[in-house]
């Protein structure tokens, strides 16, 4: 369409087509019939008969009719990331139920910003693996950039990023992750050597890691008195494109 | 003393003319949404989705949006004109509407009573349609003189630049049809194009005046501001053009004159062009289903050009008014008058 503003019907360039076909037929007619006046005469009709203009309404029509690809974020589908994805960290259990964390403050230590906040305490109660437990361990959530540098660092394979990325709260309440919301609940389907990543999708979710993601699936928005929660539906799932 | 038979044509008359004025006044509600929509899926988005099932309701949450905002009008704006302008380019849309046929007539089953479906039948239809129709454009250049910026100066200035090139090109396009019905009266126009060519092409003015149409449609899609033609709105370069300044209710008046004139265009392409309400091919004779269909048709098309073509630069606007429209449409009345010798 854009080639329609018509000026080689008109014009000097016009002339010039002219000239240049009647130099091009002296020299050899074969050509003057087969180039130069064929390809005039083919835009002039494409213009006459508004070709590139159907052109162009064929191409938006079939996008018309194809499928949307936006996604219905927090009402009816959500997308589920790959494993790989580094959302917010869990802080894994054995397969006894028992905290994996031994508070070595190594992945304090490493986080490039300073986000950690682990104390130690002795507790021979066994709710660790050792008798060294986290008092305290704390992730500021607004300073941390999710590198998974504490992942590397952790020995016991206790911290770990989950998939969970919806983060946005009302209050800075939330901004800091206490021991209490990283911690994994106990799960049917525990953390094993090998795996890398965590159990849980993160929080309360639901979604484990035998969940492979990279797709969208269904999902619902829940208001209740804690607050406003997407619960995932995955039975309905697809991929996105 | 009246008889009674003057007083129910009288009444008759004045019930069309409200449900008319009612229907064109609710129809760019619909019309919003559905560009919307239009907008989106060819975008392979969806549109709006979130008022009510689809979005349906999303026009009904603009116009309640629209009335409830602060009416600002710019400090050194023409208060008067300023107010004015929006109803200035409303009153032809709707004057319009006063000489255009949307059927023959029609016989109401209970009363028995034969009605016309068109306010008057005027002998100068087309021309007092093309007449009032060009006034519309007063409303934009005044509005854009009033608002006191320069935007919106600019706007009404293309505007009336454009009116003039294209008014000329698409008047011009109308005479091949004037001349093939021997009529101005639109009434007289569309009966002329009922049946068939050798039996299997409709007889409608789009088999006899192809060049005719094409200029018609170009100059038409410039003469109601849209895309490829809206230089007078130009967001990219004007802001929005001559209602840049606008707000609240007025803009919106802007908004339903601009809808009025798409609903307009595709009226008088239908009725000009492709049989009025006249069925197609072999199909059954519905009152007022087939005019409907094709004007709802040509709105589509309106909305589908709109969301595929970019905008012209001005001076290409200029050159194909002046320069392509204008001898096509000349040429055109020349070759139907050797036709019709």
């Amino acid at each position: 369409m854009g080639k329609l503003h018509l000026n080689t019907l008109t014009g000097n360039r016009q002339t010039f087509f002219v000239a240049a076909n009647l130099s091009a037929f002296f020299k050899s007619p074969m050509n003057w019939q087969t180039t130069d006046r064929m390809q005039n005469m083919t835009n002039i009709l494409k213009k006459i008969f508004f070709i590139d203009f159907i052109k162009g309404l064929s191409l938006t029509l079939g996008y018309e009719v194809s499928k949307s690809v936006t996604m219905r974020y927090p009402d009816e589908e959500k997308w589920l990331p790959y494993q790989r994805f580094r959302g917010l960290h869990t802080l894994n259990r054995d397969a006894q139920g028992r905290e994996l964390c031994v508070a070595c403050e190594l992945c304090a230590k490493t986080c490039p910003t300073k986000c950690i906040t682990v104390v130690p305490m002795e507790d021979d109660t066994g709710i660790g693996i050792s008798d060294r437990i986290a008092k305290v361990y704390e992730i500021n959530l607004v300073r941390c950039m999710f590198c998974g540098l504490c992942e590397d660092a952790c020995p016991t394979t206790a911290i770990r990023m989950g998939r969970d990325y919806e983060l946005a709260c009302f209050s800075l309440d939330c901004a800091a992750a206490d021991k209490k919301r990283l911690l994994a609940p106990a799960h049917p389907f525990p953390f094993q050597e090998g795996i890398q990543k965590s159990p849980l999708l993160g929080g309360d979710k639901g979604v484990g890691q035998e969940f492979e993601g990279g797709y969208v699936v269904g999902a619902r928005l829940e208001r209740n008195k804690q607050g406003i929660s997407i619960k995932p539906d995955l039975t309905r799932k697809k991929r996105w494109w | 003393m009246p008889d009674i038979n003057t007083l129910i044509e009288v009444a008759l008359i004045i019930v069309k003319v409200i449900v008319v004025s009612l229907i064109l006044f609710t129809l760019p509600i619909p019309l919003t949404w559905i560009e919307r929509k239009v907008a989106g899926h060819i975008q392979v988005r969806l549109g709006p989705f979130r008022v009510g099932p689809h979005g349906i309701l999303q026009p009904v949450a603009d116009m309640i949006k629209l009335m409830f905002k602060e009416d600002i009008a710019p400090d050194k704006a023409d208060k008067w004109l300023f107010k004015f302008a929006p109803l200035f380019a409303m009153v032809p849309a709707f004057a319009v509407y006063a000489a255009i046929p949307f059927g023959d007539k029609i016989t109401i089953p209970i009363i028995n009573k034969e009605v016309t479906l068109y306010i008057s039948d005027m002998n100068v239809g087309i021309l007092y349609i093309l007449a009032v129709g060009g006034i519309s454009v007063y409303g934009i250049i005044l509005g854009g003189w009033a608002s006191n910026s320069k935007y919106a100066l600019l706007g009404g200035i293309r505007s009336s630049a454009q009116m003039i090139s294209y008014e000329i090109a698409l008047t011009f396009s109308c005479i091949g049809v004037v001349m093939t019905s021997n009529s101005l009266s639109l009434l007289d126009i569309v009966k002329l194009q009922s049946g068939t060519i050798l039996g299997f092409i409709p007889h409608w003015n789009i088999i006899c005046q192809p060049i005719g149409f094409a200029i018609f449609f170009i100059a038409a899609l410039a003469e109601i501001n849209r895309i490829p033609f809206d230089l007078p709105e130009d967001e990219g370069s004007l802001a929005a053009g001559y209602h840049v300044e606008y707000s609240a209710m007025k803009f919106s008046f802007f908004m339903l004159t601009e809808y009025l004139a798409m609903v307009t265009a595709s009226v008088l392409t239908v009725i000009l062009f492709f049989g009025g309400w006249n069925a197609p091919l072999f199909m059954p004779e519905i009152p007022i289903f087939w005019f409907v269909a094709k004007v709802g048709f040509f709105i589509y098309l309106f909305m589908w050009i709109r969301f595929t073509l970019p905008r012209y630069r001005y001076d290409q606007l200029m050159t194909i008014g002046w320069k392509i429209l204008l001898p096509l449409s000349l040429l055109n009345i020349l070759l139907t008058g050797l036709f019709l010798l």
